[in-house]
């Protein structure tokens, strides 16, 4: 396996791809006990529309999460039992571009890595359990629905985004789910978790060779062909609609002011467009500037406002928020302090202490396992290399930084979703 | 790990690692749960982050924590049983990461003492306009708790089922005891806390026990010290009746919260098959109630239980549909009795074991279960080390388990409706 040290964040990654086009990482952590796995496919909800064998199919929206629940079915096997009989702690998500599998575990890692490569290479849905699940799924459904935090954000993509997927909320609704079966789940699993289309991390005091191994044992030797995507016509930079409220069972206003922003090709240009554009948010509204100091003390916003930059394929976007009593008073001061910092420039000394500040958290976030190990994962697909964020963080300028605020940060560009409690005067 | 007293009632424990890039360190100053403190005590902690003598508002700490490689510093404030604590927790990358060798923790000890020995002050009070902000800000957090539906039944239910019982103070605070706080009231009641106040330190990183307790000695020589006011641990006290009790809410999704009493807190002996029997009921993915009230009836996306372990009260939590309230509580019951008549498979538990072991074992990976065990030890008096601890579970028998389950009761139910449309 290629291995790279890292010398000023004192890792190591070992890392190969195997014949059957399947991504391996390995980050040794000496002396831990626990060890942590995931098993990512390149394949979320917004992944609906695709063309396979030259055939166009449509899919309803909420299967890449219906299908991540279903995956725990084995015939003849009852995966949660095996892992809880390993001491080991399964679990999985879906987002709106990846499905991820992970497991931690103390002890017997070898049987956890093989019990998740075969749930996850192995399909098996039968019409009844895929009826049975309906049931959590729509009460999962129907939590999101009552969270503030999933209406704010489901809110501010169906107002910014034209065309793009990730408009409807990852989970589908229950009308969307009511309509897939056995076989869409088998389509799908076909068309995305192919092992080319798919990475393995594990993070822990393993032997990275014996990963590799295990992988090349237990999986398909081969890839078919992954499917084409359809994420519709290219986002335009204006936004859709600017402004959006609702009213729900919460004690303050909450908001979320989104801006487009285009969306950067995969590789060096997507890591540097990140950490400028998260730059440019600790500058505009972090902690430590002029704006948030001024809006804390006005009680215009609280503990909770922050913000940074976020990306999908097919869409980015600056976005922040937080609770607040006057949260358009918010977004025109968020606007207003942008074109000063844009027209004036980011102090030197401010910017060099804003590196330094989010470098020393980035440091500080690979002692978590889980993040690393998925974050691994992810920048695979990304073509980026995850540990080169010291490099990057040394050559960024302001200038990039007041660029991104003068180019983005503009009311065309913006949306913004209220949820007002429920007859609230200001 | 040790726990040293290193000035008089200022006890300090460390854990000395070198694997981690982060260091850590929290301060808590232990106060009885009461009335007539407890809004005060979580205002303290976020009216002292506001500002020093030296650093006089927020922007200027920010700026120093920037510097300082993005080190956090924040209000911590918790309760477990009838003990509250008020102060804060930093966390900071190693002195080792520092890429023109500052000393880091040493800055962050320094910035404690600043936020406890010279704070911000006018007239011998905190000044009234920061005051009156995080007494909004405090407002706002408590009546936020309505915003997360599941933890609002809860606490909701947990309110009444506490009626009787002095644990029945909310960790932050009523509103109407916020608004009254003065600043020069405040600023009293820091004074008589910071003397009279058993205090508690932990340590996690890479430097020696040693080296970070001459630090803090320093640092804190100056904090009076007298006798501090006593803080009583009691089991619980129920109401004496079962209760239930309804609620209507707009949303789409009902909650059922049960409150248990099980007359076994974690400094009795039978602790262990409490926390065992806690785990093969609700706790987890093979627990009986997610493979029932989930798995096989489909109710519900969540049905789990977990102890107040100070209190010796279990509490079980599921989102549900209201019309399926009955089924769903009957099922919930019906694996409770199973337990108690020690219907419990071998692989129940050995999975049940295994999940607690392996999560015990997993407390040295990470620095804040490491701050979060210790400070369990110390403020719920839990009397074991995470070793005898691990012993005792897996010594546990299926008898033992099915004796602990047979101590459960039912006592209080809160169901939050969906407004039928």
């Amino acid at each position: 396996m290629k291995q790279t040290y890292y010398e000023k964040l004192d890792e190591r990654v070992f890392e190969t791809r195997l014949p059957n086009g399947l991504a391996v990482f390995v980050l040794p952590k000496k002396g831990f006990s626990q060890k942590c796995a995931y098993f990512v496919t390149n394949y979320g909800s917004i992944d609906t529309k695709f063309t396979q064998d030259g055939k166009k199919i449509e899919t309803p929206a909420g299967v890449a999460h219906y299908l991540e629940h279903k995956m725990f079915d084995l015939p003849g096997r009852d995966v949660m039992a095996e892992f809880s009989a390993l001491g080991a702690n399964p679990n999985a998500f879906t987002s709106y571009h990846r499905t991820a599998y992970c497991f931690s575990c103390t002890e017997h890692f070898e049987a956890c890595l093989e019990l998740l490569l075969t749930y996850v290479s192995t399909p098996y849905f039968t019409q009844e359990s895929v009826e049975k699940e309906r049931g959590i799924i729509n009460q999962e459904i129907l939590m999101y629905e009552d969270s503030a935090d999933s209406k704010g954000y489901e809110d501010l993509f169906a107002m910014m985004l034209q065309n793009h997927p990730a408009k409807t909320p990852i989970a589908g609704s229950v009308e969307s789910v009511a309509e897939i079966t056995a076989q869409t789940l088998y389509d799908c699993f076909t068309a995305f978790y192919q092992p080319t289309n798919m990475a393995l991390c594990v993070v822990g005091d393993v032997d990275p060779a014996a990963v590799a191994e295990t992988a090349l044992r237990l999986l398909p030797q081969t890839s078919a062909p992954v499917a084409l995507r359809d994420y519709g016509e290219p986002e335009q930079l204006t936004s859709g609609v600017r402004e959006f409220t609702r009213e729900m069972d919460v004690s303050m206003p909450t908001f979320l002011l989104g801006f487009k922003c285009p969306v950067p090709e995969n590789g060096e240009a997507l890591a540097r467009m990140r950490i400028v554009g998260d730059l440019a948010a600790e500058a505009l509204l972090g902690e430590s500037s002029a704006l948030y100091l001024r809006l804390y003390d006005e009680a215009l916003i609280d503990g909770s406002f922050g913000g940074g930059f976020e990306d999908l394929p097919g869409a980015a976007m600056f976005t922040c928020g937080g609770d607040s009593p006057k949260p358009f008073a918010v977004r025109d001061a968020i606007l207003a302090e942008a074109r000063r910092l844009a027209n004036e420039g980011i102090e030197k000394e401010t910017f060099e202490a804003l590196k330094k500040s989010a470098m020393g958290r980035r440091i500080r976030s690979l002692d978590n396992f889980d993040g690393v190990c998925f974050r691994l994962c992810e920048s695979y697909f990304e073509g980026i290399s995850y540990l080169d964020f010291p490099e990057i963080y040394a050559s960024v300028t302001r200038q990039e930084a007041e660029a991104f605020l003068r180019e983005n940060l503009t009311f065309e560009r913006s949306s913004t979703a209220v949820i007002y409690p429920r007859n609230w005067e200001a | 790990m040790d726990r040293i007293e290193l000035l008089p009632g200022i006890f300090f424990q460390a854990a000395q690692t070198t694997r981690f890039k982060t260091a850590c360190f929290s301060l808590h100053l232990l106060r009885p749960l009461r009335k007539e403190e407890a809004a005060k005590n979580a205002l303290l902690a976020n009216v002292l982050m506001r500002g020093t003598a030296k650093h006089p508002n927020l922007r200027s700490i920010s700026a120093m924590l920037d510097h300082l490689y993005g080190a956090s510093a924040g209000p911590l404030v918790r309760k477990n049983g009838e003990v509250q604590t008020c102060g804060f927790f930093m966390s900071f990358v190693e002195d080792r990461f520092a890429l023109e060798k500052e000393k880091i923790l040493a800055a962050m000890v320094d910035f404690l003492r600043e936020l406890l020995l010279e704070p911000l002050t006018e007239n011998d009070a905190f000044p009234a306009d920061i005051v009156a902000g995080e007494k909004q800000n405090l407002i706002n957090m408590i009546a936020s708790e309505v915003n997360d539906k599941r933890a609002y039944a809860d606490q909701k239910m947990l309110r009444a089922m506490f009626a009787n019982d002095p644990g029945n103070v909310s960790r932050l605070g009523e509103i109407e005891d916020v608004q009254a706080i003065t600043p020069a009231a405040l600023f009293a009641h820091f004074q008589h806390i910071l003397a009279h106040s058993k205090i508690e330190i932990f340590y996690a990183g890479s430097q020696s026990p040693e080296t970070v307790a001459g630090l803090f000695a320093n640092a804190l020589a100056a904090i009076p010290r007298q006798t501090p006011d006593e803080v009583v641990i009691r089991g619980f006290q129920p109401v004496g009746k079962p209760q239930y009790l309804e609620e209507t809410m707009d949303v789409t999704q009902g909650k059922l919260s049960m409150g248990f009493t099980t007359e076994c807190t974690c400094r009795d002996p039978e602790y262990p098959a409490l926390v065992l029997f806690n785990a093969v009921f609700g706790a987890g993915v093979t627990s009986k109630l997610f493979m029932n009230v989930r798995e096989k009836l489909s109710l519900c996306y969540y049905a789990s239980s977990s102890l107040l372990s100070s209190k010796g009260v279990m509490v079980v939590s599921s989102g549900i549909q209201t019309e399926n309230y009955e089924t769903a509580k009957a099922e919930i019951l019906r694996q409770l009795t199973a337990c108690q008549n020690g219907e419990i498979t071998e692989d129940e538990l050995l999975s049940a074991k295994k999940a607690l072991c392996s999560s015990l074992d997993g407390i040295g990976d990470s620095l804040s279960r490491m701050e979060d065990f210790c400070s369990f030890r110390v403020l719920a008096q839990f009397p074991m080390s995470p070793a005898a601890y691990k012993a005792a579970l897996e010594a546990v028998t299926v008898a033992e388990i099915a004796a602990a389950a047979q101590k459960v009761r039912l006592d209080t139910i809160l169901l939050l409706k969906g407004a039928t449309k």
